[in-house]
């Protein structure tokens, strides 16, 4: 049981240090389907795993390839204290079904969001490294 | 300054749903960032891991766990994978070229989205 629990950790953190992301949008669904968690439980939990910086050891490698705006991170790092307790506020008194529900529905609208934009932009600009040529 | 305020407004709805959702928040601020304040995906990606250094979820945390909505074991041992997946993605990451790592990021998104929405179904 603990084991399976460790591995849902690499495999959540694999996906922060490649999305750039906080890692919970892949531990609420492993912890809801794998371990059978109610959804406040698994978001609950998954607030606590993301308060220690697990993201530390990723953001180093990011800044080695010059990709951190830092003013900006700091910036939004204050605003999200403040949103993240409006958001916990909310989602508490919510039923588990409906929270989960408009979870996916969130997770699915951003994603169409983002192809759109990757599919129009325009091909990568010359300088980027890149293997299928610029 | 002007860039400054919209900043603490990205933070902010990015904090709303890392409340709402259990989630850190970066999957609100890098769409904001590459959307709309024109970053690079890896740039996005990266500023985005700067704002869940500090704890930022803190009261967040505090609400659920007043509810009783926190399993306290099962998140200290997911601690060490977070971090050390964490690196290995980031290096991955370095490797895929920009325009690719926005789709990646979108579809692994989408993937996520449909296992969390079509999943209750079931139940």
């Amino acid at each position: 049981m603990h084991i399976v629990v460790l591995l849902i950790g690499l495999c959540a953190g694999i996906l922060v240090g490649l999305l750039g992301i906080g890692g919970g949008v892949v531990l609420v669904p492993a912890l809801v389907h794998l371990l059978h968690m109610d959804q406040h439980m698994a978001q609950g939990t998954s607030l606590f795993v993301l308060l220690p910086p697990i993201g530390l050891g990723a953001l180093l490698e990011y800044r080695k390839k010059g990709a951190v705006d830092f003013q900006a991170g700091i910036y939004c790092a204050v605003g999200m204290l403040l949103g993240g307790y409006l958001g916990g506020r909310i989602a508490v008194p919510m039923s588990s079904r409906l929270l989960t529900q408009l979870f996916g529905g969130f997770l699915m609208l951003s994603a169409l969001l983002l192809w759109g934009k990757a599919s129009k932009q325009s091909p990568p600009q010359p300088g980027v490294s890149t293997r299928d040529g610029a | 300054m002007k860039k400054s305020i919209g900043f603490l407004f990205a933070g902010l709805a990015g904090g709303v749903a890392s409340g709402l959702f259990g989630i850190g928040g970066g999957i609100v601020l890098i769409p904001i960032f590459g959307l709309l304040l024109a970053f690079e995906q890896h740039k996005a990606q990266g500023t985005s891991l700067v704002a869940l250094i500090p704890p930022t979820g803190l009261l967040a945390v505090l609400a659920y766990a007043k509810a009783g909505y926190v399993h306290w074991l099962t998140g200290v041992l997911l601690i060490p994978g977070l971090f050390l997946g964490g690196i290995l993605g980031a290096k991955i990451a370095r490797r895929i070229e920009p325009r690719r790592m926005r789709q990646v990021f979108a579809a692994l998104l989408f993937l996520l989205g449909a296992w969390q929405a079509f999943g209750t179904w079931r139940r």
